[in-house]
């Protein structure tokens, strides 16, 4: 594949600085999927879930409408990517994002959800955040994470596409 | 203020991800099959950032905004919910390229499937919560 536009040693640190950001600005944890919980317990408050003081995540909320707006903006100014060399990940012609794979990403997508939540977080929250402060728990979620990975990768890629 | 500013921090943190392809299935594909150092080199260097941030933060005693000292709460070790649902998220990383924040970039730059991926991971957290009080952790 090409190289992004922003080299792993520019993006990386910059991710990072998200944890001491966060402290400064909001006395918060960088974490992002509990704004799934915070958004649905606007909805479903009759759930015990999601029947709880929701402002602790609105940062969260806030942190996802951003993030949201910024692939909004990449949707009008940059070309749809068409990776080079597709051969290693199936037979995928063009593009993975194309309407015929919504029910692949349906599904995938909740796992992502269920899977966040049960573990008590995500990438944001486990892997950069819990491993940055040597947490036990967020080591075994990331591992698991990538286990998890793996087997898609290898094992469930191949028999979707 | 502090709302607007967070926002926009998303906003800039959004644009990383983007700049660094960090939200594509492909990258994602390219990691898991040891293609390419990029994203370890991001996930790795993320994290040795946030290490050292927080030893600076301990160390020169560093203030919030408003004033307060900053104290951690590592999250709780719950070896069930941690392993299980680590690897049931891990799946579904692996599967759709993406994890909580590339699903909402996903959202706004490929809105068709985006969505669509953003309407099932709220699903499953909906699931979650049905189900939260019968999961032993």
């Amino acid at each position: 594949m090409n190289s992004p536009f922003l080299p792993w040693y520019v993006a990386g640190p910059l991710i990072g600085l998200m944890v001491p950001t966060l402290l400064i600005l909001r006395e918060k944890q960088f974490g992002l999927s509990s704004s799934y919980r915070a958004l649905l317990s606007r909805i479903f408050k009759k759930i015990p879930y999601f029947n709880y003081d929701y402002k602790l995540d609105n940062f969260q909320v806030q942190l996802i409408i951003g993030i949201f707006l910024s692939g909004l903006t990449a949707h009008f100014i940059l070309p749809n990517e068409s990776p080079e060399n597709l051969s290693d990940y199936g037979k995928i012609a063009s593009t993975i994002y194309t309407v015929k794979n919504a029910l692949f990403f349906l599904l995938s997508g909740i796992l992502v959800g269920f899977g966040a939540r049960y573990a008590n977080g995500c990438t944001a929250g486990h892997c950069i955040m819990g491993v940055s402060q040597m947490s036990r728990a967020s080591i075994i979620s990331t591992i698991c994470f990538f286990i998890g990975g793996l087997i898609s990768s290898y094992l469930l890629i191949p028999i979707f596409f | 203020m502090k709302i607007i500013l967070t926002i926009i921090i998303g906003y800039l943190f959004g644009w990383i991800l983007i700049g660094t392809e960090a939200f594509s299935w492909y990258r994602i594909q390219e990691m898991f099959h040891f293609q390419s150092f990029h994203m370890y080199g991001v996930l790795s260097s993320a994290i040795a950032t946030g290490v050292l941030s927080l030893f600076l933060i301990k160390k020169f005693k560093i203030k919030s905004l408003d004033g307060n000292s900053i104290v951690l709460k590592p999250k709780p070790i719950q070896l069930k919910s941690n392993i299980i649902g680590g690897l049931i998220f891990g799946l579904g990383w692996g599967l759709s390229g993406a994890c909580s924040a590339p699903v909402f970039i996903l959202a706004g730059k490929e809105w068709q499937v985006g969505g669509v991926l953003l309407l099932g991971s709220l699903i499953g957290v909906m699931i979650y919560g049905i189900f939260e009080s019968k999961l032993s952790r």
